[in-house]
């Protein structure tokens, strides 16, 4: 990375460099100059489309936004269009952010149709408002005002100097944890939002933030044609050349749109110069296209990084058995938990009874029975401590067609507890687990946590709130590095979180100190899809544990991880719980169960068929029937 | 009063031819989860071939469609097998990057080999009306919703009554459970796309006679139907259905009593006023997500 901005820096400097050595060419002042502005917009359109993911094919709206806005405020105010042009970003800021905000909600592919039918609604209002906008006739602005000696050399300058604070303004977003939290919208938009990203506001701010410099490029693009028209300031063709720029160059890179957006610029004037007409130049920018997305979809950029990467192999350690196995001693920095604990909920007695759960479940010993003696209340007889259970799940239930998943299912998970939820596959567990965390919003009943209603909370509202949770089948951000997934979830919606840097120092000792903790922390600069399933999973563990949640629920943490990992899995849920984590685990390993958790819920059919703790529960004459099984032998329980 | 009817009849009149054309769309959406953007472009093309077969044999626009829904129904399906096939697994907007592209290129060829200028096919009936009291009714129109409405319905059979419609309708409800009980998943999508595209052959006839298309019209033309599946909820055929009459009622009541320019416009508010009440459409509806 510090190589190519060393390449960047001594491009910059021949850029502006060249109209002092060769300053008697106009022509390819003006080719550069044009190659300039599609950069910028290009670099833009990165931020929405290359970091978050989500196309706009109707990006050259905001160039003709920015246009139209310095130009009707120069006509009536007299002042000139380019001290204007800041406020064409303005309104094409405005205009994003409104649009925005209506269709970035959903997921998906309205987005990209919208951005389509926006630039052709700004092309009819700008053809028929006449009263602004002058119409199909268009607006003829004065000429510059400085000597003609100058040529379009100020013109020229004018756009590079935007061109770097665009790709500086690209660069910082890339820093900060809104730019982790784009990469992880376009990577699992579900996910992002499980561990604490507003994805909606993240995907509107980042709309209205690749649209700001291309509006402001706008104005000066007026003022440097001296003349706008409605088909001219808002053509599809304008879209087209931003879009193949960026891909050809690199989607989500920082240089490779600026990198294609000098490609095509010459390609583009070529095809113009050479190829006789306009109407050949869309076949060929088409063909282009076509071709990149077929044979090169990361970009010229990525791929000769990447290549680059293969010839120069950083030395790794693929296996890190020994450190997983090691058993450290374990130091988990705890630092928002009391402030938790003692807030509304009477903060004495739940403290009595955390320190009274923990003790009982000793962190050292992997031997089965510890938890079976605790005398943790079973759910069932209701609370029998003054303090309120964290979770309360009433009365739920969640229809998939004709399918009950979740059938007015009662949960309660008291406080300092590692709760168990078992069943048969299709029995709504994880259904639950969705409902609980907000993946999916439920048909009816009420889901409470900390006393407090959730279940109308969005997703990363209730990771802010303190819950988290990692899938049944690993999400990891797999592009991202293991110390980028860790540091990635953000533990409040505020602005200030939102635009800190993305890895703090101390945020990442943090990391290192949770990847510590999973025996992982050789593996931070890794690839993240490139760990083993179950070294994935105990990232996972560790990126959950970074938002400080005070309840984890884990789908499924032993499948797919190998015994001996797994007894270092238990022997960290165990530690934090100790430490005053409370988890909701759901697991088909019985073994594990019986010996990790208590008390045990039994799911079948949608709803909570029995509860207490494990030893009540492996001879339960239902619970047989209805999942282990009449050939289930208790001591089966004590087989690892 | 007959004024207003007029612009009902004729909003569902054109809202009809709407919605064959984005029902192909919808259908493509809904099996392959890929927005076909070139489909504006099949439209013209389609069109334009039309245009051609009417000048040179004096062929009926309309029923032209015979040959042209045969023709696209092959082309979609090489398309889809040697082109399109090959981003399955990507990102979902590689598809809408890669199908940008072929409407590029489409484009490009019609302005090479057509040139860069307004056609329409005017059959006999072109400027003739059927009139039932006060209304009246453009030939064309009806001809063109007729043909419509009958392709639509032999779209519902197919899919419906037939083994590659089931298997269709199984591999837009779950892919991999489709493939587990045997229906082959590129066979299954290419046919999708093929039927889709043919859908596009029927609908650019019929567009050859009711509007004046050049060819970079495909960006108005995709962006309408794009709406209309937006509208309706992607993926949703009747949605479909039910954003297309919309789509025709706003352009032709608004052209009643506003003016022609603002009645895309108008729909495209609607659009937005709908979403701002239902983000994922008016048939939307959001699958489960943690069992794909």
């Amino acid at each position: 990375m510090r190589r190519s901005h060393l390449i960047a820096g001594i491009g910059l400097l021949a850029l502006i460099l060249y109209p002092v050595i060769n300053p008697w060419q106009p022509y390819p002042q003006g080719v550069m100059l044009i190659a300039f502005l599609l950069a910028i917009q290009a670099t833009s359109w990165n931020i929405i489309s290359g970091y978050a993911g989500y196309i706009s094919l109707g990006h050259s709206m905001f160039l003709g936004l920015g246009s139209y806005t310095a130009a009707i405020i120069a006509l009536h105010t007299g002042v000139n269009p380019l001290w204007m042009a800041p406020l064409g970003g303005v309104t094409a800021v405005v205009i994003a952010i409104v649009f925005g905000s209506v269709v970035l909600r959903t997921r998906g592919h309205a987005f990209v149709i919208i951005t389509i039918a926006l630039l052709l609604s700004a092309q009819i209002v700008a053809t028929n408002w006449d009263g602004l906008t002058n119409g199909s006739d268009g607006i003829t602005l004065e000429l510059p005002f400085w000597s003609s000696d100058f040529q379009n050399i100020p013109f020229y300058y004018a756009f590079l100097l935007l061109l770097v604070l665009t790709v500086l303004f690209s660069a910082w977003i890339a820093r900060t944890k809104f730019g982790t939290g784009l990469i992880a919208i376009r990577e699992d938009e579900g996910k992002a939002a499980a561990i604490g990203v507003n994805t909606t506001v993240f995907k509107i701010l980042a709309y209205g933030a690749s649209s700001f410099f291309i509006g402001v490029a706008g104005g000066v693009y007026a003022y440097y044609q001296t003349f706008l028209n409605p088909v001219g300031a808002f053509a599809i063709l304008g879209s087209v050349l931003i879009v193949l720029s960026a891909l050809l160059g690199g989607r989500g890179s920082l240089y490779g749109p600026v990198i294609g957006a000098f490609i095509v610029s010459l390609i583009n004037e070529a095809a113009t110069v050479y190829g006789g007409s306009t109407q050949s130049r869309v076949l060929i920018l088409g063909l282009i296209l076509v071709a990149v997305v077929l044979f090169l979809p990361a970009g010229l950029l990525p791929t000769v990084q990447a290549a680059w990467r293969k010839r120069h192999p950083v030395e790794t350690e693929y296996t890190d058995q020994t450190g997983a196995l090691s058993h450290q001693p374990v130091a988990i920095v705890r630092d928002r938990l009391p402030s938790a604990s003692s807030g509304p909920a009477g903060s004495l007695s739940s403290a009595g009874s955390l320190s009274s759960a923990g003790s009982l479940s000793s962190a050292g010993s992997l031997s089965s029975a510890g938890p079976l003696s605790s005398s943790a209340p079973l759910s069932s007889a209701g609370p029998l401590s003054s303090s309120a259970p964290l979770l309360e799940v009433r009365g739920v239930t969640k229809r998939f067609g004709g399918l009950v998943a979740v059938d007015n299912a009662d949960l309660t998970v008291e406080r300092g507890s590692i709760t168990a939820l078992i069943g048969p596959n299709g029995s709504g567990k994880t259904t639950l687990f969705n409902l609980i965390t907000g993946n999916m919003p439920l048909d009816s009943g009420t889901i409470t946590f900390n006393g407090k209603r959730i279940d109308k909370l969005a997703p990363w509202t209730r990771g802010h709130l303190g819950l988290g949770r990692t899938f049944q089948v690993t999400r990891l951000f797999k592009d991202m590095t293991v110390l980028q997934n860790v540091v990635a979830p953000l533990p409040d919606g505020r602005l200030r979180t939102m635009f800190a840097d993305a890895v703090s120092g101390a945020e990442a000792a943090r990391a290192r100190d949770l990847l510590g903790i999973v025996g992982l922390a050789r593996f931070a600069d890794q690839r993240a899809g490139d760990l083993s399933y179950g070294q994935q999973k105990l990232v996972e563990l560790a990126q959950v544990l970074m938002l400080s949640p005070e309840l984890i629920l884990l789908d499924e943490p032993a499948g797919g991880v190998n015994p001996s990992l797994l007894g270092r899995l238990t022997g960290v849920i165990r530690e934090l719980n100790q430490a005053g984590v409370t988890f909701l685990v759901v697991e088909h390993n019985i073994p594990l169960v019986l010996d990790l958790c208590d008390p045990v819920h039994v799911f079948a059919r949608g709803t909570c068929i029995a509860s207490g703790p494990p030893a009540l529960i492996r001879e339960d004459p239902v619970v047989l029937d209805a999942y282990l099984g009449d050939d289930w032998r208790p001591q089966d329980a004590h087989a690892q | 009063m007959a004024q207003f009817v007029q612009a009902l009849a004729l909003g569902v009149l054109i809202g009809g031819i709407y919605a064959l054309m984005a029902g192909g769309l919808t259908l493509i959406f809904g099996v392959l989860r890929i927005v076909n953007i070139a489909q504006g472009a099949f439209l013209i093309l389609v069109a334009t071939f039309t245009w051609w077969l009417w000048r040179a044999t004096g062929l009926d626009p309309i029923l032209a469609s015979v040959i042209t829904a045969p023709l696209m129904f092959g082309a979609g399906w090489v398309l889809y097998r040697y082109v399109v096939v090959r981003i399955r697994g990507q990102a979902a907007s590689m598809s809408v990057l890669l199908t940008f592209g072929i409407a590029l290129v489409i484009e490009g060829v019609l302005n090479i080999v057509t040139g860069n200028r307004f056609r329409s096919a005017t059959p006999a009936y072109f400027e003739q009306s059927f009139r039932i009291g006060d209304i009246l009714l453009p030939k064309a129109q009806v001809y063109g919703f007729l043909a419509a409405v009958v392709v639509l319905g032999g779209l519902y059979l197919v899919l419906t009554r037939t083994w590659a419609g089931r298997a269709i309708r199984a591999t837009s409800q779950n892919p991999s459970a489709a493939a587990l009980v045997g229906i082959g998943a590129t066979a299954t999508a290419a046919l999708a796309f093929a039927l889709g595209s043919a859908s596009a052959g029927v609908g650019g006839s019929i567009l050859s006679v009711l509007y004046p298309f050049f060819p970079a019209s495909h960006y108005d033309w995709i962006s309408r139907l794009l709406g209309i599946v937006v509208l309706g909820g992607m993926g949703s055929l009747p949605g479909a259905l039910a954003g297309a009459l919309i789509l025709g009622l706003a352009e032709t009541l608004t052209a009643t009593y506003g003016s022609l320019q603002w009645s895309t416009l108008v729909f495209y508010l609607v659009i937005m006023a709908v979403l701002l009440v239902r983000p994922q459409g008016l048939f939307g509806a959001r699958l489960r997500e943690d069992a794909a």
